[in-house]
């Protein structure tokens, strides 16, 4: 191990070099945290932030129109169960095209696979603009640019989905093993095959596991981009919210709780089987 | 064939890992490599396939100059040298196979191995690696569901199945406990023999050093104190390397296997 050469240990005690001092403590942690504690402080004070407004929204006279909930129309196909379909599709489609793009891409991004300094910089700035811009701001360039519908929902979250799985799978390989790569190197290795060989192995089962947490977010993610016209439930969601049918809504807002469930229930029983 | 001309490594931060280092291994020879931790054991072994770039100097393999080299030329000189290491250092989510297949990284075309679709000839290759260290019947086990003797023979697997010219171990048996390290040890100097594969291999233990080696060099703050032939060898030499007497932590012990 280069540890062995570089860090030599201390003598042991008694022997040629006695004891080493014991390294001092540094106050940086104290620091931090009363920092923290401060800045929370100060800043909730310039927002205006308190609990009691909280409290008083409760009392709002808006929750009595959420009932009651007209379930004929909420179970009819053509209003909630189509657009429905049309929400879980564009997650899938998403969710796959941004996840494939990730593989690569976060390897470029990673100090332990990035082939050279260009490639590491120009990704990492490259992707921290793309996730600069917020998704539901992507999802309204490409509504503008490519028109209403799923469509551009499905390239915002293709792209949101990118940016985030990045984000997570980069420093997930920054986090592995470096051990069988340099065996892979020693053999005399390419760059790509030997990270192939020495580093995916051992970052594979995050990957899975990010990328069904990925599709789970899209799925609520859709949701809220058919607010801004970019297919899927949300737009019926907005739909009805504009005309004040609150308990339309609620239904609505039961059913998808009850799909996101199932997703996610179907979603850790993978996780745990792949994993 | 193996030549260090005045090899000098200083690592960031001005640790002086390797001084002055003079040393010619020839083909086939079998030399173990002992001094105590931070002696510059691991920095010679990496300076030979250049994961340790030396900072002054020459060192040649086979007659290539590593120090300095490409990268295309230093993945050609690596591809003949086989490495094993302490931890092993096996990618454990996978199988056996796929780590021994790791060894025909350099000879097989980069489209090939990123895809997983090795050659059925560099399968065999591997194969046949894994029965010469005998746990062929392990091949599609995950590496992370063997024993560290076993573990540690699929890294020599591995290391095989590269087809060296040289072999470099560092610490291969200090994982291990005593009746796996001779087993690890045997291996080696069996596999030297057959194949006639030159071998480095560090040491800390100075009785499996005494009874495996046949050459040895002995390295104390990255000086070459002392290069000679086992025989000659005796706890004074220890002392002398190791700048203080020989305790029982310096030896394995259990020699009665």
């Amino acid at each position: 191990m280069t540890a062995d050469a570089s860090a030599p240990e201390p003598a042991a005690p008694g022997g040629p070099g006695g004891r080493p001092k014991k390294p001092r403590r540094k106050p940086l942690t104290l620091v931090v945290v009363v920092g923290l504690v401060l800045w929370t402080w100060f800043t909730g004070r310039q927002v205006g932030f308190d609990l009691t407004t909280f409290i008083d929204l409760w009392t709002n006279p808006l929750w009595q129109k959420f009932w009651p909930i007209p379930w004929e129309w909420v179970l009819d196909r053509g209003n909630v169960i189509d657009p429905l379909i049309e929400t879980f599709q564009i997650a899938v489609v998403a969710t796959v095209v941004g996840c494939g793009l990730a593989l690569p891409v976060s390897f470029a991004m990673s100090r332990l696979t990035s082939p050279n300094g260009g490639t590491y910089w120009v990704t990492r700035v490259v992707m921290n603009i793309v996730r600069a811009v917020p998704d539901l701001f992507w999802a309204k360039i490409l509504v503008t640019a490519i028109g209403i519908g799923a469509f551009a929902g499905t390239w915002a979250l293709s792209i949101f989905s990118l940016a985030v799985m990045v984000k997570l799978f980069s420093e997930t390989i920054d986090g592995a093993d470096p051990r069988p790569l340099e065996a892979a190197r020693a053999a005399g290795g390419r760059h790509v095959p030997s990270v192939r060989a020495g580093v995916l192995p051992t970052v594979l089962p995050s990957y899975v596991a990010y990328s069904l947490y990925i599709f789970e977010l899209n799925i609520r993610a859709s949701i809220v981009l058919g607010l801004v016209g970019a297919g899927g439930i949300g737009r019926v969601v907005e739909a009805q919210r504009q005309y004040f049918r609150f308990g339309r809504i609620l239904g609505i807002l039961l059913i998808i709780f009850v799909v996101v469930f199932v997703i996610e229930q179907i979603s850790v029983a993978l996780r745990r089987r792949l994993v | 064939m193996i030549e260090l001309k005045n090899v000098s490594v200083t690592y960031r931060g001005g640790v002086k890992a390797l001084r002055n280092l003079d040393l010619t291994i020839d083909d086939g020879e079998f030399v173990v490599v002992v001094g105590l931790s931070g002696a510059g054991k691991s920095t010679l072994l990496r300076v030979l396939n250049g994961l340790v770039p030396a900072t002054e100097g020459s060192a040649k393999v086979d007659g290539i100059e590593v120090v300095g080299a490409s990268n295309a030329t230093l993945r050609q000189v690596r591809s003949r040298i086989g490495m094993i290491f302490q931890t092993f250092n096996l990618a454990e989510r996978t199988t056996v196979l796929n780590n021994v297949l790791m060894g025909r990284l350099a000879m097989v075309p980069s489209w090939r191995s990123t895809f997983g679709l090795w050659p059925a000839a560099d399968r065999e290759i591997a194969m046949q690696a894994l029965e010469r260290v005998g746990i062929v019947e392990k091949t599609y086990v995950r590496a992370s569901n063997l024993s560290g003797g076993q573990q540690q023979r699929v890294g020599i697997a591995r290391a095989l199945a590269q087809q060296p010219t040289l072999m470099l171990a560092d610490e291969p048996v200090a994982a291990l406990d005593p009746v796996t390290s001779r087993q690890v040890m045997g291996d080696l100097a069996r596999i030297n023999s057959d194949l006639g594969i030159t071998t480095l291999i560090n040491l800390h233990f100075l009785d499996l050093a005494q009874e495996y080696g046949r050459r040895l060099i002995g390295l104390r703050d990255g000086e070459l104190v002392f290069d000679g032939d086992i025989a000659d060898v005796d706890d004074d030499t220890f002392r002398e390397i190791y700048g203080r007497s020989i305790t029982a932590g310096d030896v394995l012990a259990d020699t009665d296997t």
